[in-house]
């Protein structure tokens, strides 16, 4: 300052304006940079919440998709179990009643020819299980004459196989309507063989499953092994 | 000095409205703040319904994927089990043939452990 005295009016002025427009000038810059830094937030803020929340959806529906492929294949599953079991059900009706008409007719067997002859053969069976000194064999009454006949061939026989001795003795226990054959029993009946024809074909019922599945239903394609 | 005190008030009144633009700059900000929350929710809003829209025609995809394998099985079912019938038809009086023959086939052998006692 090297004027002596105060600034006049028109330079007062100048310097009031300098100061107002540096003060306006200030504050215009501070609210831009303000308004920049607040941009800049909104972006980064808003994709970070856009981001993670996206995952959070994307996991659910991965969830989502995975239980309902999952239910699927259960229900894939259960129709073929379903499917399987009517098939074995069929089977099962079919050997049911193949077995009935059998049964039926063996029941007729002992009117047959084959009796006869086989009824010898049936002692003998009794006999050679039974290796006893002393046999119970437990027939039919109308059997009464073929029995007797056919228990002293089969003694025989017995005898001829095995070298060993036995005395039978009979009794026409068995009801007249069972289908045939012969109990026989050692020891006081404390030991049985039961060779009556129901016994027989029970025993064949279960014995030839594998052979009867493989003529009425084919080879079995997922068999592996065969003794 | 009136001079002064007027240049004092015309001061004051600058700072005032420097201090109101300020301030209105920061009020933009929290207002950006609150449009970034909103916004993001719209966004995510889209993405969600784009997502369940996919699933549901995934859905239907497997739905009809599935109706079509159900077919196949049940039809499958049905010629295996006119394929049984037919067998069992053709096997059947064979089959029983078998089983009441064996009923009396009988042949009567000595135990195998055994040996005939000589007298």
């Amino acid at each position: 300052m090297s004027r002596s005295g105060a600034l006049d009016d028109n330079e007062i002025q100048t310097e009031m304006n300098k100061m107002v427009a540096f003060i306006s000038q200030e504050a215009r810059e501070k609210a831009r940079e303000i308004q920049v830094k607040a941009d800049e937030e909104f972006s980064i803020e808003k994709a970070k919440i856009v981001r993670q929340e996206s995952l959070s959806i994307d996991s659910q529906y991965e969830k989502k998709k995975k239980q309902a492929e999952v239910g699927w294949k259960i229900s894939q599953s259960t129709a073929i179990n379903t499917s399987r079991i009517k098939v074995l059900r069929s089977r099962n009706d079919h050997l049911e009643s193949i077995f009935e008409e059998a049964n039926k007719q063996v029941q007729q067997l002992s009117n047959g020819d084959k009796y006869k002859e086989a009824i010898e053969n049936l002692i003998l069976e009794v006999l050679l299980k039974l290796l006893a000194p002393t046999i119970t064999l437990t027939h039919r009454p109308k059997d009464s004459d073929l029995i007797k006949k056919a228990s002293s061939t089969a003694n025989k026989r017995y005898k001829d196989l095995s070298g060993r001795d036995t005395k039978i003795d009979l009794d026409s226990a068995l009801p007249d309507d069972g289908s045939g054959g012969v109990i026989g029993a050692s020891l006081n009946g404390r030991i049985k063989v039961d060779n009556t024809l129901e016994e027989r074909i029970k025993i064949l019922e279960e014995k030839m499953l594998p052979e009867l599945r493989h003529d009425l239903f084919g080879v079995n394609e997922n068999r592996k092994f065969y003794t | 000095m009136a001079a002064n005190s007027q240049g004092i008030q015309t001061l004051l009144e600058a700072e005032k409205e420097a201090a109101k633009v300020v301030q209105k700059a920061r009020q933009y900000r929290v207002q950006k703040l609150k449009d970034a929350r909103s916004e993001a929710a719209k966004e995510i809003e889209a993405y969600r319904a784009q997502k369940d829209e996919d699933f549901k025609k995934f859905e239907k995809d497997h739905t009809s994927q599935t109706s079509s394998s159900q077919t196949s099985i049940d039809s499958s079912t049905n010629t295996q089990l006119s394929d049984l019938d037919k067998a069992v038809d053709k096997n059947k009086d064979d089959v029983i043939k078998k089983i009441v023959e064996r009923v009396l086939a009988s042949d009567p052998k000595l135990h195998v452990n055994l040996k005939k006692i000589e007298a």
